[in-house]
């Protein structure tokens, strides 16, 4: 039975440390003292109503002596959380079906490998508007690739903090970042061991985007209207894709080697593409080609492999197993080094274009909530096998996987 | 030493033990907190008894298992978007794998049978510590014992290589 036991070990190592006496006694001290005061007030009617009364002694308890409601959505405790599966973004207002129980407008909500969900309360709700109308007011947040802790915009703050999740420990960046900086799309990368943040926003504006050094309270400013994609473990070579209004790839090296913002070399695309983040190993990047048209705007296109620094296409295969025809493709965190998450999203508008948006009275509604299918995508062959995990979000943006990002 | 010391003593030597089993029966760190804290706050109201028992870690962990059956209408996942969660990223190693696959299939277990498990292959209880532990017959062990692993084995076809080798400990085992 040995293996079965180590794995158990294993799953009970995640378990928080807690020092629970004390706590203990004063529950059991309150809901004593609770148990007496109504034994004394039910004595008291019972003698002044002359009458036998039924009296329910109930004890008190706070509401860390319940267990969790079934069906409510709880704030995510200070400490002691699993890693996360997944964080999504609600909007309360959809246009056909139900929103979320508990929703909360524009807020996050993370997910635990377990299945335990939480508000993110302690994040930044968005504000811009779905169903083609952009405006200023994102808030997006990342979540480094063990699942252990989560980056976001803190209000109360006034800039990014990343928490550790088992161990509650909050780090806050040493700079405020006012919240008129965060853009329409913001774009944040946390890396593998949350020292490092990144973040970038569309559009460029003048505000700075910047990586910063959580650990060290340093910060480095990065080119706007770039989405990160890949950081290195020691946080010194960051690599970028613009998608919009042409693709373009940047790798900025000496990050922290340099008194500036170190060396950067960019490189132009001859087409458009859907980015992956950066595979495994650091040099490579794998794209969906975006042949999407003003009538059509799903185009199932070939998957290639890029130089990351040079775009250079390595290879270049046609995909099969992903309804392109139908749904919008993210490709998202790298499963293996030669298999990336592609997250299909369906889109009811493929063939007829996205309609218009009428002119109405707020609130507008927001969009529905649908199941966004995962796949892992092998580059080398293009086939694309389904993976059991499907998620109810509104739209893609607003579901963040653990690791790097993509973009679109 | 008066009660209060006695009972933080003997809180302060198993509560890190008893924590690790509550995570394993629910799953979660905030309910296995919530579990362990509501055990032990009802424990400080009998410790003067608990506490000249033999073995007052025993009924500790008895009350804990209890707690935990008896929440099983009120424990339910308000949600579960994921079936699982994407799959691992390619840095993960296989343990964690393991260890994640594992602990999915463990929370889909039936309270009881979820104890079996933890009580039998985790603590290496004999099948008679866990029928006493759970308050039940040998009989009932040993079925929910059989039908938890073939449950197992079903949620988590990714290990079947390993349920094999169980098996095989298992016939050995039953052999001697």
């Amino acid at each position: 039975m040995t293996w079965l036991r180590g794995v158990l070990a294993d799953i009970a190592d995640d378990s928080p440390h807690v020092d629970l006496a004390d706590e203990a006694i004063r529950i059991y001290e309150r809901r004593r003292r609770t148990g007496a005061a109504l034994i004394a007030a039910a004595t008291v009617a019972v003698i002044v109503l002359g009458a036998t009364a039924t009296v329910r002694l109930l004890p008190g308890g706070s509401e860390k002596d319940q267990v969790s409601t079934p069906g409510r959505v709880e704030n995510l405790p200070a400490k002691g959380v699993g890693p996360l599966s997944h964080a999504y973004r609600t909007f309360c207002n959809p246009i056909t079906g139900k929103a979320p129980g508990d929703c909360r407008v524009g807020a996050w909500r993370v997910v635990t490998t377990a299945g335990q969900t939480y508000h993110l309360d302690q994040a930044l709700p968005a504000i811009n508007y779905h169903d083609g109308v952009s405006g200023i007011g994102d808030s997006q947040v990342a979540i480094s690739a063990d699942g252990g802790k989560i980056a976001y915009y803190a209000p109360k703050a006034g800039t990014f903090q990343v928490r550790d999740l088992a161990s509650g420990q909050l780090t806050t960046a040493p700079v405020k970042v006012p919240r008129a900086w965060l853009g329409s799309i913001m774009s944040l990368l946390l890396s593998a061991d949350g020292r490092f943040l990144a973040f970038t926003k569309k559009p460029a504006l003048d505000d700075p985007a910047m990586l910063i050094d959580m650990r060290e309270g340093m910060v480095r400013p990065l080119p706007n209207g770039w989405n990160p994609v890949g950081l290195t473990a020691d946080g010194d070579t960051m690599t970028m894709v613009d998608y919009s209004p042409k693709s373009r790839l940047q790798t900025m090296t000496r990050l922290w080697k340099t008194a500036t913002a170190g060396n950067s070399r960019t490189v132009n695309l001859p087409k458009n593409y859907r980015f992956s983040p950066l595979a495994p190993g650091g040099t490579m990047i794998a794209a969906m080609e975006n042949r999407v048209t003003q009538s059509d705007s799903c185009v199932p296109a070939p998957l290639v492999q890029m130089d990351a620094k040079t775009g250079r296409i390595l290879r270049k295969v046609e995909v099969r197993g992903l309804p392109m025809n139908t749904h919008n493709i993210s490709l998202r965190t790298w499963l293996s080094p030669t298999e990336v998450t592609a997250l299909a999203e369906p889109n009811q508008f493929c063939r007829t274009g996205k309609p218009s948006v009428p002119d109405g009275p707020n609130p507008r509604p927001d969009p529905p909530y649908e199941t966004v299918t995962s796949y892992a995508l092998n580059v080398q062959t293009g086939q694309a096998r389904k993976l059991p995990a499907t998620y109810r979000v509104q739209e893609l943006f607003g579901l963040v996987l653990p690791g790097a990002p993509g973009a679109l | 030493m008066n009660r209060n010391d006695s009972f933080r003593e003997f809180v302060a030597t198993h509560q890190q033990s008893l924590i690790r089993t509550a995570y394993l029966l629910t799953g979660d760190a905030h309910l296995a907190e919530d579990l362990l804290q509501s055990v032990l706050a009802k424990l400080v109201g009998r410790w003067p008894k608990v506490a000249r028992l033999e073995h007052p870690e025993a009924y500790a962990r008895k009350a804990l298992l209890n707690q935990h059956i008896s929440w099983r209408r009120r424990r339910t996942a308000s949600e579960l978007p994921s079936a699982a969660p994407p799959e691992h990223a390619y840095w993960t190693e296989d343990r964690a794998v393991v260890r994640i696959v594992m602990r999915q299939a463990l929370m889909r277990l039936a309270p009881r049978q979820r104890a079996v498990i933890i009580l039998r292959f985790y603590e290496d209880r004999t099948e008679r510590e866990t029928a006493d532990l759970l308050g039940c017959s040998l009989g009932t062990v040993k079925s929910q014992a059989h039908h938890a692993l073939a449950r197992l084995r079903e949620l988590a076809p990714e290990l079947a290589p390993k349920f094999e080798e169980l098996d095989q400990l298992a016939i050995e085992e039953a052999r001697r």
